[in-house]
């Protein structure tokens, strides 16, 4: 897909050139730079001294449970609230005063918040009416954008004439028509059902290379940000506790809330007994001896580790560093068998192995050796 | 982001004057303005000249010392009392009626009660005069079957007092109930009746505990407009059912109790004020105008001092129902399992035939060919419309209702959407209190605010204008507006509004194109509505009109007091009509109340 980036249109200044005749090139993001940005509902800090920097055309996701302030966030950057202190920048200027209908993003909402009154065409076209961009370039774009989309067949239904993965893609379809510099999204696939969800997500991962637009994505979802997003930051309580590429933030949490909070964690209370570079050797309250990787090898004398269900092994005879467990529950879920065992010291652990032909499902009460490498284990700080 | 966006920012000072200025609550200001201008400072005047007196309280005293007054105040109470639960017990069965029957049935049954609602007072007291007079269908039909020998009297006592006022005050009441149990979740009924709970057990556990904030507003509404009544009593009844507030008028026309009149009204205003302020307290100011809370939704976070006790009442009111309602309720249950759904049907059917026959018996009265009122009409003829249409009084007095009425509606709409705007839209504090301000005229007696205005009209010779009386009628109207006006502004979808500003449309442009849609059939309703009001409006007119300028209802009130003809019939089914017309109009309106 090459299409000219067509934010500059709503330039009233002569000296921005107008780029539609200029060759096919991909619109590049803005950069988006947050800093220290408070926000108050009376006594509640919805967002308390927040600073993010994000790279133009940066997939980034901000992740929470309900009421961390991401919402709040997206909400500020669009502009429909007022910062209390503190500054947020686009491409190094500051949108203070910048009235949200002149900070040209797009933005796609849980709701998809379509005009009821409107045809699919009319909502996808209302950005480029709203500009002023004269009607037949408009009506070029919308067919460009809805084709894009695959919605040129329903270019003439109202939106409630449509299943509600259909609006959604409409939503995004009116989001990226001016391709912007920045969208945002807040939770836009939530109310979609997960087999829909899945195929949107691939989709928009797709859109985001083709229009190469900044996007701001609003999720609880934890899947789905590690899916998406070029950068995930987690947040919590008005604050952000970790910024870091997908992969990192899964592997090497920093902190017990984005352990628990991302994926499925086993998280071992344990005493530092020795340390080699990174690798520290650790003991469980019941004595039983084990490794795991830190980030600088720096620790106190206890330590929480986490490790992922994925990686702990079943041993058919105990070793050095096995520690022997009673399964409580082993289920079947097709391509992973999920394990609950408690240790001797009676803490639980949740083990998934993947399905081979060899495997046989334990029984409840059945004792097993489990155990895990030393960069299977990941201590927190 | 442009450049162009950018460079031409603001300076800071002229950013917080443009900001100001922005600001939503100053849309406030115009409504505001005008009613503590017309409507705040007359009642305090009121108040002033009550006192004025050799000392402060010396009317007051004559007020409750001449037994005529105080005895006329406990009646009165007493009456308002007893039309208040007459209005819930055959309002009650009325709400669930409508709530449960489905399309056509409901439709036709809701208009029933809402149609009369928006019918003058009068023109539903002069049905009822026509229904009971003494060659009414009712006399009538009791000779045709034998039951009594001559015509009986059966007006100008306590009980057609009753009947009258609890007609006249019933679709109030319906419609406050109704609104409180559509809101009911079904699934709730559902599941008690999957817990093994029958239909009296429903309704006792589940559907009167949660309908009773409902009940309450609706007791409340009832009782307070009762107590103001005096265009009902004065028609309906006899020496013996002296209003409290048909002294006020009969005072004033004779100038002599200047200070004691202001004292009446000032007495008749207080008990007012402290009755909306007791069920204020308890169930908040909201049921006056049947709406949701104001307050933000940060407020709405906090558990608030009234919620726990309202808790704690709420454990009273189980402990009762255990001790007395259960056991009733219980050997109640051995009646036939049909028994309770045919109840709701047969009284709800019972009070809907009640608010409609006199309707229709005055629309085919008025094509009778009789002088005098009689039912059925001996002969058809159109002589009445021809002299209704052909006495140049009633054409005058109806064209200056209809100009009064227009001049008013644009008042109280441009006054009261801007204001319901501010409202809804706004972070200001003292929200709540404003919003009262902006209701609170829907409460005070009309009698009160006649004789407030009535001196400030003379000083200012605003008295017989059409000016005045469009403005002394827009107090009442403003409140309709915005709480129209203000239920719709809440129905908008502030994603839609976000959506449209964040892709590029400026404030003016978000609300031409997704705010005044969304509103635009609430505010038919509330041109309407307003219209409608100044257009029936009698109490105020009374005292601030001149003998040479006479609107519509005074004609029909002229005419009531002293000739009962059929003219009056046609003027009614003329209102009718226009009130149907109208309803048509808002329906979408209404159907849209109803479904949400």
């Amino acid at each position: 897909m090459q299409i000219p980036a067509r934010r500059e249109m709503r330039s009233e200044l002569p000296d921005v050139q107008p780029v539609s005749t200029a060759p096919a090139q991909q619109a590049i993001g803005s950069s988006i730079s947050i800093r220290n940005v408070v926000k108050k509902y009376g006594a509640f800090v919805a967002a308390d001294r927040i600073s993010l920097e994000i790279e133009p055309g940066e997939f980034i996701t901000l992740l929470g449970p309900s009421g961390s302030g991401k919402t709040t966030l997206l909400n500020l950057l669009a502009g429909f609230q007022n910062i209390e202190s503190g500054e947020i920048f686009v491409d190094g200027k500051s949108i203070q005063h910048v009235p949200t209908h002149r900070r040209g993003f797009g933005m796609v909402f849980q709701s998809y918040a379509l005009f009821p009154n409107m045809t699919v065409a009319q909502n996808v076209g209302f950005p480029l009416r709203m500009a002023r961009i004269d009607r037949i370039t408009a009506d070029r774009y919308v067919a460009e954008t809805l084709e894009m989309m695959r919605l040129s067949d329903h270019a003439q239904k109202l939106p409630s004439q449509m299943s509600g993965g259909q609006q959604q893609r409409v939503a995004i379809a009116r989001a990226i028509v001016m391709r912007p510099k920045v969208v945002l999204m807040d939770e836009p696939l939530s109310a979609l059902d997960r087999r829909l969800r899945e195929s949107i997500q691939i989709e928009l991962r797709e859109l985001h290379q083709t229009i190469g637009s900044t996007i701001l994505f609003v999720t609880h979802d934890q899947s789905e940000a590690l899916t998406m997003s070029d950068r995930i930051a987690v947040m919590d309580a008005g604050h952000i506790v970790q910024v870091a590429r997908p992969i990192e933030i899964y592997r090497r949490p920093q902190s017990r809330f984005v352990a628990s909070f991302v994926g499925e964690s086993n998280l071992i209370d344990a005493e530092v007994i020795d340390r080699k570079g990174t690798v520290l050797t650790l003991r469980t309250p019941s004595g039983h001896v084990f490794e795991a990787a830190s980030r600088d090898g720096d620790h106190d004398k206890r330590a929480t580790v986490l490790v992922r269900p994925e990686r702990i092994r079943i041993h058919d005879a105990a070793t050095p560093l096995s520690m022997p467990a009673t399964v409580i529950s082993a289920l079947f879920l097709g391509e992973v068998l999920r394990i609950e065992v408690r240790l001797d010291d009676g803490q639980t652990l949740l083990i998934r192995c993947s399905d081979t032909s060899e495997m046989t499902l334990p029984q409840v009460g059945q004792q097993l050796h489990i155990g895990w490498g030393a960069t299977d284990g990941w201590v927190l700080s | 982001m442009t450049d162009a966006t950018l460079n031409d920012l603001p300076s800071p000072t002229r950013t917080s004057l443009a900001q100001r200025l922005k600001n939503p609550a100053l849309l406030l200001v115009p409504a505001v303005v005008f009613l503590v201008l017309i409507y705040v400072f007359p009642l305090i005047d009121l108040f002033r000249v009550s006192m004025s007196g050799p000392t402060w309280s010396v009317y007051f005293e004559r007020v409750f010392s001449v037994p005529l007054y105080w005895e006329s105040l406990l009646r009165t109470m007493q009456i308002a009392f007893t039309v208040a639960c007459l209005c819930v017990v055959l309002g009650y069965p009325t709400a669930l009626l409508i709530h449960r029957t489905r399309g056509l049935t409901q439709i036709l049954i809701a208009t029933a009660v809402i149609l009369p609602y928006f019918i003058a007072i009068l023109i539903r007291t002069y049905a009822w005069m026509v229904l009971l007079g003494r060659n009414g269908p009712i006399n009538k039909l009791l000779q045709t079957l034998g039951l009594i020998d001559g015509p009986i009297g059966l007006l100008f006592n306590r009980g057609s007092v009753l009947l009258g006022m609890t007609a006249v005050l019933l679709p109030l009441m319906v419609l406050t109930i109704y609104a409180s149990v559509s809101r009911l979740d079904q699934g709730l009924t559902r599941a008690a009746m999957a817990s093994g709970a029958g239909p009296l057990a429903v309704f006792w556990r589940v559907l009167l505990p949660l309908t009773l904030p409902g009940i309450g507003a609706g007791f409340l509404l009832v009782f307070v407009a009762g107590i103001g009544y005096f265009i009902t009593p004065t028609l309906l009844g006899g020496p013996g059912d002296q209003m409290f507030a048909m002294h006020i008028t009969q005072q004033a026309d004779s100038i002599t109790g200047e200070g004691f009149l202001q004292a009446l009204a000032v007495v008749l205003l207080v008990i007012t004020l402290i009755v909306v302020g007791v069920a204020g307290r308890i169930m908040g100011f909201e049921f006056i105008w049947g709406g949701g809370k104001t307050d933000t939704a940060a407020a709405r976070r906090m558990p608030t001092p009234k919620t726990v006790t309202r808790g704690r009442r709420r454990g009273v009111g189980m402990v009762v129902a255990d001790l007395l309602g259960w056991p009733i309720l219980r050997i109640m249950g051995r009646l036939p399992a049909g028994w309770g759904r045919w109840t709701v049907r047969v009284m709800g059917g019972c009070v809907v035939a009640t608010l409609v026959i006199p309707i229709i018996v005055v629309m085919i009265i008025s094509f009778s060919k009789a002088s005098y009122l009689t039912f059925p009409p001996p002969d058809w003829s159109m002589r009445w419309y021809e002299k209704f249409f052909s006495d140049s009084n009633w054409m005058s007095a109806f064209w200056n209702s209809l100009a009064i009425a227009c001049l008013s509606a644009v008042i109280a709409v441009s006054l009261g959407a801007t204001a319901a705007m501010g409202i809804v839209r706004s972070d200001i504090r003292y929200k709540s209190a404003l919003m009262l301000l902006l209701v609170s005229p829907m409460i005070v007696p009309p009698v009160v605010l006649g004789l407030s205005l009535y001196s400030l009209f003379l000083n200012v010779g605003l008295t017989g204008t059409y000016l005045g009386l469009a403005a002394a009628h827009a107090i009442g109207g403003i409140p309709i507006v915005v709480v129209i006006v203000a239920a719709s502004l809440q129905a908008v979808d502030r994603r839609l509004e976000q959506g449209a500003a964040v892709h590029g449309a400026s404030p003016l442009t978000v609300f031409r194109t997704v705010t005044l849609p969304a509103i635009a059939p609430g505010l038919g309703a509330a041109i309407f509505f307003a219209f409608l009001h100044s257009f029936d409006e009698l109490v105020l007119s009374l005292f601030l009109s001149s003998p040479r300028m006479k609107t519509l209802p005074l004609m029909l009130w002229a005419d009531v007091n002293y000739q009962l003809n059929p003219v009056l019939a046609v003027v009614s089914t003329l209102e009718v009509l226009l009130v149907v017309g109208g309803i048509i109009l808002a329906r979408p309106v209404l159907a849209r109340g109803r479904s949400a």
